[in-house]
């Protein structure tokens, strides 16, 4: 069951044969979350795209992350590759360390933990928001915009594409590549694959020119240098490269759509904002859990009774963080936005060893997104809420998002 | 995140994981900052004595 033929039947009930790409799902996907999660069925199950199951309470999808020995991240997409053979030269080519196990996934986050620290990140906050800026500047004077493709699509690519050390005029060419991979390729894996292989193809020929003309505190070049710590190959830097691409561009770019989508039907929220600044952190956290963008896979490694659910050696689990952030066991009213909630342990960025590496950072690019355009156009709205696209699957957020000020 | 909450308590090494900042009892001003901490740490991993 790999075509969208097979697989897009109507969907009777979700906690027996649930549909991540059902349409409906897509665009808006917490009732089915919630019916999911308030059923006796709280972890759900698929014959759909390969099979999976989906937990969808906080308490257990934090469990499986945490129990990271049975539930590995050998295969970490919501979807079976079956195209997996016939990646030829580009097989061995993962997303360290997000797609490590120990004792592996130890040295391969290491290396990359002191790139995205604080103190690391807080170095791009300057051309993050003169960045914003200056895509505004190209629109503010329409009146008009599609805050997704003229502004969040546009930041994160850049800002990776700066500490990747790589031309900014391939931003475009990335997010299709990784839109390929992402969005398009869960569901055509010749599309996954044509668009893998470009980004490996690309990154292949980076790490080449970083190897005849090393530069100066530069990403890949100080990984290729790192060799004297821990058995540093190509691949694994091709495949942190790969990660940045992966990890680092549609997920921030579906928070900062999703953030903007909902200022633009929350006049009172951009007001909260506006007469109190002292919120933006507690506001950051909790448009993060509320629209929490990224739904990760978990394989497990041997059969184990969990919750009362058969697992067998081999079955996918799709970790459904934006479930979990929306469980009332977990938040008071799950489904309200409440910029100053004091208790927000989210998991939208996950938990256990593989909680997102690049957090810090997506959090600077989030803030400093939203802060300029709200700054810069203070009262917006949709110019209609039915014209709206959305992405969904791996990653959930706006695509076509038309605002009007 | 503590280090976004209560930026005077937590800080952070090469690494980026969480140093405490402050040695002792904590000063008064910092409490209702520091229990924020704790209460958005996503790994539940504060403890705060009294």
């Amino acid at each position: 069951m790999t075509t969208v033929e097979e697989n897009s039947g109507p969907v009777t009930d979700p906690t027996s044969d649930y549909n991540i790409f059902d349409p409906e799902f897509v665009r808006d996907p917490y009732p089915t979350m919630s019916e999911i999660r308030e059923s006796k069925c709280p972890i759900a199950h698929t014959d759909r795209w390969g099979g999976s199951w989906f937990p969808t309470r906080y308490d257990d999808v934090v469990a499986i992350a945490q129990e990271h020995e049975i539930f590995t991240s050998r295969s970490i997409t919501v979807t079976a590759s079956p195209l997996r053979q016939a990646e030829g030269p580009y097989a061995g080519i993962a997303a360290p360390p997000i797609t490590s196990d120990p004792p592996d996934h130890h040295w391969h986050r290491r290396l990359i933990l002191p790139v995205f620290a604080p103190q690391s990140v807080a170095k791009y906050e300057q051309g993050t928001r003169d960045l914003c800026n200056r895509l505004i500047d190209g629109f503010i004077d329409k009146g008009e915009a599609d805050a997704g493709t003229d502004y969040a699509q546009q930041i994160p690519v850049r800002v990776i594409s700066a500490m990747l050390g790589v031309r900014d005029d391939m931003a475009d060419e990335f997010v299709s590549w990784v839109r390929g991979v992402l969005e398009v390729g869960l569901t055509d894996p010749i599309v996954r694959l044509e668009n893998r292989n470009k980004i490996i193809n690309f990154f292949r020929e980076e790490l080449a020119d970083r190897k005849k003309n090393p530069r100066e505190n530069d990403l890949i070049t100080d990984l290729l240098n790192s060799g004297d710590k821990y058995p540093v190959t190509d691949q694994y830097v091709l495949g942190v490269c790969n990660l940045m691409l992966i990890a680092g561009i549609d997920t921030t770019w579906s928070a900062i759509g999703s953030s903007l989508w909902h200022f633009a039907q929350h006049p009172e929220h951009r007001k909260q904002l506006r007469d109190n600044p002292d919120l933006w952190p507690t506001a950051v956290e909790e448009l993060l859990r509320a629209y929490s963008p990224v739904t990760m896979a978990r394989l497990v490694d041997r059969d184990i009774e969990f919750q009362g659910c058969p697992m067998k050696a081999g079955d996918r689990i799709l970790m459904a963080f934006p479930a979990a952030n929306r469980d009332p066991r977990q938040f008071e009213n799950p489904d309200e936005v409440i910029l100053d909630r004091q208790h927000n342990r989210h998991v939208a960025f996950g938990s256990g060893i593989h909680r997102c590496a690049g957090s810090n950072l997506a959090r600077l690019e989030l803030r400093v997104a939203l802060q300029v355009w709200l700054e810069r156009i203070p009262e917006f709205s949709l110019v209609d809420p039915a014209a709206v696209t959305w992405a969904g699957g791996q990653v959930h957020g706006p695509r076509v998002c038309r605002v009007r000020f | 995140m503590c280090s976004i909450a209560a930026p005077e308590v937590f800080g952070s090494d090469e690494l980026g994981h969480a140093t405490v900042l402050i040695e002792g009892d904590l000063p008064e001003h910092l409490h209702a900052k520091t229990r924020r901490a704790q209460a958005n740490c996503p790994e539940d991993a504060i403890i705060i004595e009294e």
